[in-house]
């Protein structure tokens, strides 16, 4: 899982910048590795039956009206053309977003700002055979991720303007689309995915939610972003930090020509904990640390802050000084949070419903529904209604996707048998309905995706217990030691077919571990190597405490937030390899503060 | 320290702004100065000179930490609804770190590959002003600056050593004395006028145009301050403001051909903008101008004369000079192919190696002189107290009579000359380049604009035709409005002509010889437009307007024809001073390029 990376393209798109803009696609290129990760979040304790509160009901904003007048006016004359355009959907994504950063003890901006962004979904044809179909080799087509900003204030005239271009522009490239579509068909070989329809028929919703907004007082926050990050100032081990706290208010606005329309939004407050430091071989060793919540009451206190500043700081000091790990194949236990980012790219992203019906991508469970995929004590669930873990929020709790249906919770597999696809309203064969989860970042168009990927299993003993079994392992393989994973940082998946079909995460925090009673030990430089349906089977037990991943994914459809739940796994066998080691150097001078013989700073 | 990313460069409009006013002295410190940024760049800098350094490997012999404190505040409005309103603060970090000496360094060296540091040599700091984070801050830059210089010499020590003529001149000139300029700190201030409700009230003037398809119209006001201190003993403190309105229109033709017009208002202090009221009625001239062209009829081909009314021709020669006025070398580059491309986007130098001899007509001279501040009551935009590498400004004589006697100097030696006459110029990052500033086009001999027009007349009728040009307006992409893939065409379009001065005009009117009446035309280029071209300019005017313009900072049209295509919104601010010319025969190709079909349903009111 890649993150934050497709955030910037949506920057990108949303500010019209001229010449500018040109130059800006020479140096994408030369962009460094961006400071956020996902990661893991805190421990909760054992719960997920709290079922969804359903959304208040609320008036519903002047926008919806504007939106309505100006779609049925645009439909009127596009479903008489030629071809006819079939479906006509328009989102408002209103956004809120506070933020303040800062790095070394300083501020690196504190800032707030409101934006809407317009989406039109036009679609010509029919149902069964439309403009987006994806006829062999050929990829979706570009420019075809519709949208353009729009005024903050709620005047409906220029609101419709806005719609009315963006709407002649999507006809225009639909109409192409489709056209190149029917050419190109009759000389393709059809796949048994291909025969699916394009677009699937749902029941329109109706429902409006009062409005997420919130009132901030930037002041205070400043003042921990500098205590946060000063506090990291105090070890010479770490080079740099960066710390960002978000609060952000998302509103979508949605109508469509099924009839439905929609009004929902949700309040989401991030805090980002990130330093880089080096071993003294140029290893990069960066940690990341994140509290979310959803309640301006959720957030985590100085004292517990600055104890998780503490643990990262603790945890570079003696990364840094760890040793090198040589490749190895054995057993691993991966603690709950490392197990929900294994779960996430290994398992969830292969459940994505238009992964199957896409031949340039490795198909690798299109024919397994009904096969038993691992064992049969796992079933795992994605479900987009659970709010909270224990006293965690998930990040991927939403009421309704990006295409205006309903988040449903989806058993993907029962016992360990494959039952079904995360799907948005692109069918395939057999599953011919959306169920919630077609998703995507305002400026993409929505795919299949996660939500709340949820792992339960029926051999779950305690993490003491697990341990020991890791032990036995060990033992009855005649293994020197095993590995504790303790934190992953979401790596990327190879899907595409042109790739192979393995697996690459970066295990942060891993400890041999010895079943003859040596204290565990911890290394670096760990990279997961293998096979992902092989790893899947080799799950031989869990803990009984799950845990939870928070991050935002970065996919086709762009950065969504999801959330992963486990518990700790032990798998009887994992592959890992050395990491390639950066050439560059510590630096050679000591850090200022932490310099003897440099003039002007306390040391 | 954030590093830098390509979502940081959109973000943060990079500007190299007008100097204020009130110029400061060369020379100048202020005593006992509490400034914790000053003097975090000296003790970081001091230590890195005395103990910056990797065993049996070459000292640094030059260093130069920059900073930019850049506050911007920008509203953008379109029919009378606001789009987006922002304010921003952010402080960028630039260190650079020579090794070699001045005759061969690390600099001025494109290769490709480049060095992977962890974090890089400039990126985002800290915004509190304070000592400490900055310093951390500086002293992971300077290390990564220093290891990117080892690298970067030891590879261009090996791509000369494959040259059958290695370069002869050297990579930096030297200075007499480092300049001293400690300026007063100037904070931020955009509370005289509410600018949300300016951009709101003045973009619904165009609401009673609903022939127009989109509209914008943005305030960008920005106050900057930019250090720079060097190893050499430069130290540079300077606050500087700049306000702009830039608004652009778009519609299409009956035939589908894409149209826009652009209005804007540059000033140097927020307070000086134009107030709602005059920007109103700017853009509902722009707006009736736009409707008219609209209506117009398309361009036919066309040779004869032209006549480039002043504020045009102003437009018209910075797109011509651009590439021509700086004299300093290119960069050795191991793929050359980059340099070739620019070349292909008009940036060729006419003027290289031409020094002494006949360039323009006789009687011409082209001054640069960035210590200019007015020119007819009218504020230029393209002043400085000191250039971006810290040499103060020196009045340059481009042109003497027609010939060819100067050139814009940075510290990197060309061919013809080898010292800096304070000419550089940048953005953030990047080398600072020979830029234009206040460039004076004076004729020897004017005419009336009256007797001007009435000679145009004349060769008019002369030269047996019925009606000639008249050019009012020149076009500027990058203040057009569209979609990306909208500027893309054009620029497609612009780019396959700039080699051979092909030029984008905007507003062009056939005059009939019988009448004298004017009909506007659309979809015109005058081609040919190099500066030889000039050669055929038969009269000028005693007219001279200064023209406003900003240049592109992006990597690699800072040179070309496409360099006077900026906006206040990133562009290094320049001005032009310059007389209407009459060009007893230009050619102009008329409309040409596949329109796209119209809308398909009618456009929705624009009123209630």
């Amino acid at each position: 899982m890649t993150t934050r990376t497709f955030s910037h393209c949506a920057l990108a798109l949303a500010i019209l910048g001229g010449l500018t803009a040109v130059s800006n696609l020479a140096l994408a290129a030369q962009k460094p590795k961006s400071p956020a990760k996902p990661a893991p979040a805190a421990k909760p304790a054992a719960s997920e039956e709290k079922p969804a509160a359903p959304p208040a009901a609320a008036a519903p904003s002047p926008l919806i009206s504007a939106m309505q007048e100006e779609m049925d006016r645009n439909l009127a004359v596009l479903s008489q053309q030629k071809p006819a355009t079939y479906f006509l959907g328009y989102t408002i994504t209103e956004q809120q977003v506070a933020e303040v950063q800062g790095s070394n003890g300083a501020l690196l901006h504190s800032l707030e700002n409101r934006s809407r962004w317009l989406e039109v979904q036009l679609r010509v044809g029919s149902y069964e055979l439309d403009n987006t179909r994806r006829v062999g080799e050929r990829g979706p087509v570009f420019g075809a991720s519709p949208g353009t900003p729009v005024a903050v204030d709620d005047d409906p005239l220029p609101l419709r303007r806005a719609m009315w271009l963006e709407t002649d522009r999507q006809f225009r490239t639909a109409s192409e689309a489709l056209l190149r579509i029917e050419t190109g068909k009759q000389i393709k070989v059809e796949t048994a995915e291909g025969q699916a329809p394009d677009f699937s028929r749902q029941k329109p919703q109706v429902s409006f939610s009062p409005r997420a907004q919130f009132t901030l007082n930037r002041q205070p926050w400043e003042a921990k972003v500098r205590l946060y990050t000063s506090a990291f100032r105090s070890s010479p081990t770490v080079l740099n930090s960066i710390v960002t706290m978000r609060a952000e208010a998302r509103n979508q606005y949605q109508v469509n020509s099924e009839g439905t329309r929609l009004q929902f939004g949700r309040l989401h407050y991030r805090l980002e904990l990130y330093i880089q430091s080096k071993a003294p071989d140029g290893m990069d060793i960066n940690r990341y640390s994140n509290f979310d919540w959803a309640d301006p009451a959720g957030m985590p206190s100085d004292a517990r802050v600055l104890e998780r500043v503490k643990g990262m700081v603790r945890e570079v000091e003696a990364l840094t000084a760890a040793p090198l790990v040589e490749p190895f194949a054995g057993p691993a236990l991966l603690t709950g949070r490392a197990a929900a980012v294994f779960f996430h790219e290994v398992f969830g992203h292969r459940a994505e419903g238009h992964r199957q019906k896409d031949i340039n991508e490795g198909q690798t469970f299109a024919r397994k529904v009904g096969e038993q995929i691992m064992p049969e004590f796992i079933t795992i669930v994605d479900d987009p209604t659970e709010r909270r873990a224990g006293s965690t929020d998930l990040l991927g709790n939403y009421p309704f996707d990006d295409e205006g249906v309903p988040a449903e919770r989806v058993t993907l597999v029962e016992r360990g048998v494959l039952k079904g696809f995360l799907m948005s309203r692109s069918p395939l064969t057999g599953f011919p309905a959306s169920n919630g989860h077609g998703r995507r970042q305002p400026g993409f168009s929505a795919v299949s995706r996660q939500g709340n990927l949820i792992i339960r299993s029926e051999r779950a003993v305690s993490n003491a217990k697990l341990r020991e079994q890791l032990k036995e392992e060990i033992r009855k393989k005649g293994k020197p030691f095993g590995l504790l994973i303790d934190d992953l940082e979401g790596g990327f998946t190879f899907t595409g077919r042109g790739l192979p079909q393995a697996f690459q995460m970066l295990p942060l925090v891993v400890y041999r571990v010895y079943a003859d009673g040596r204290p565990d030990e911890l290394v670096r430089g760990v990279d997961i190597a293998g096979t992902p349906l092989v790893s899947l089977t080799k799950i031989v037990a869990t803990g009984d405490t799950p845990e939870v991943f928070n991050g935002f994914c970065g996919a086709e459809s762009g950065s969504v937030p999801v959330a992963a739940v486990s518990p700790s796994i032990l798998i009887s066998e994992i592959e890992v390899q050395k990491k390639e080691t950066a050439t560059d150097k510590p630096p050679i001078l000591p850090p200022p503060h932490h310099d003897p013989a440099a003039k002007g700073v306390k040391p | 320290m954030r590093p830098r990313d390509t979502s940081f460069l959109l973000g943060v409009v990079l500007a190299c702004l007008a100097a204020l006013p009130a110029a400061a002295q060369v020379q100048r410190a202020v005593p006992g100065d509490a400034d914790q940024t000053l003097r975090a760049l000296r003790d970081e800098m001091e230590r890195s000179r005395e103990r910056l350094h990797i065993k049996d490997r070459e000292r640094p012999y030059f260093l130069e930490y920059r900073l930019l404190d850049l506050e911007v505040r920008t509203v953008t409005a379109s029919f009378g609804a606001v789009v987006n309103s922002a304010t921003t603060k952010n402080r960028l970090m630039e260190v650079d770190v020579r090794v070699g000496d001045y005759h061969l360094d690390s600099s001025n060296f494109i290769s490709e590959d480049a060095f992977q540091g962890f974090i890089g040599s400039s990126g985002g700091v800290g915004i509190d002003r304070d000592y400490d984070s900055l310093r951390q801050d500086l002293w992971l830059a300077t290390d990564q600056a220093y290891k990117q210089a080892l690298e970067s010499l030891a590879r261009k020590k090996g791509y000369i050593r494959s040259l059958a003529t290695p370069p002869t001149a050297d990579d930096f000139s030297r200075i007499s004395q480092p300049a001293v300029l400690l300026g007063p700190l100037q904070n931020a201030d955009w509370s005289s006028r509410k600018w949300e409700d300016e951009a709101r009230a003045a973009s619904a003037a165009l609401r009673k145009f609903p022939g127009l398809h989109s509209s914008r119209v943005t305030y960008y006001l920005v106050f900057t301050t930019r250090y720079l201190l060097t190893s050499e003993g430069t130290q540079v403190r300077v606050s500087r403001s700049l306000a702009a309105i830039e608004a652009s229109l778009d519609t299409q033709a009956d035939d589908g051909m894409k149209l826009h017009h652009f209005y804007t208002a540059y000033t140097l202090r927020p307070a000086d903008l134009p107030d709602v009221a005059s920007v109103s009625k700017e853009l509902e001239r722009t707006g009736t101008e736009l409707l008219a062209l609209r209506a117009s009829s398309p361009a036919p081909d066309y040779a004869g004369p032209v006549l480039v009314e002043a504020p045009a021709a102003g437009a018209l020669l910075a797109q011509m000079l651009g590439p021509s006025v700086s004299g300093a070398r290119s960069p050795l580059s191991s793929a050359s192919f980059f340099e070739r491309m620019m070349e292909g986007l008009g940036g060729r130098s006419e003027f290289s190696g031409r020094m002494g001899t006949k360039v323009f007509p006789a009687g011409v001279t082209l001054l640069d002189d960035p210590t200019a501040r007015e020119f007819g009551g009218v504020p230029l935009l393209g002043g400085y107290e000191i250039d971006d590498e810290g040499v103060p400004p020196q009045k340059v004589t481009l042109v003497e009579n027609g010939t060819l006697r100067g050139l814009l100097m940075s510290r990197r030696p060309g061919a013809d000359l080898t010292q800096s006459n304070g000419h550089a110029r940048m953005a953030i990052q990047g080398d600072a380049r020979p830029l234009m500033s206040n460039v004076f086009f004076q004729p020897g001999q004017t005419q009336p604009a009256a007797e001007l027009r009435a000679k145009f007349l004349e060769l008019c009728k002369a030269a047996g035709r019925q009606w000639c040009l008249i050019v009012r307006k020149m076009d500027n992409p990058a203040l057009a409005l569209g979609r990306q893939e909208d500027f893309m065409d054009l620029f497609g379009g612009m780019a396959a002509g700039a080699a051979t001065g092909e030029r984008v005009p905007l507003l062009v009117y056939r005059v009939h010889v019988a009448d004298a009446r004017e009909e506007l035309i659309r979809g015109p280029r005058l081609t040919g437009l190099t500066l030889k071209a000039l050669r055929s300019v038969t009269a000028f005017g005693d007219d001279a307007r200064v023209t406003h313009f900003f240049q592109n900072p992006a990597p690699g049209f800072a040179g070309t024809a496409f360099a006077a295509f900026g906006s206040a919104q990133g562009g290094i601010p320049a001005s032009m001073v310059a007389p209407s010319l009459l060009f007893e025969e230009l050619e102009v190709r008329g409309a040409r390029g596949e329109p796209r079909r119209l809308p398909i349903v009618p456009p929705p009111p624009l009123t209630e």
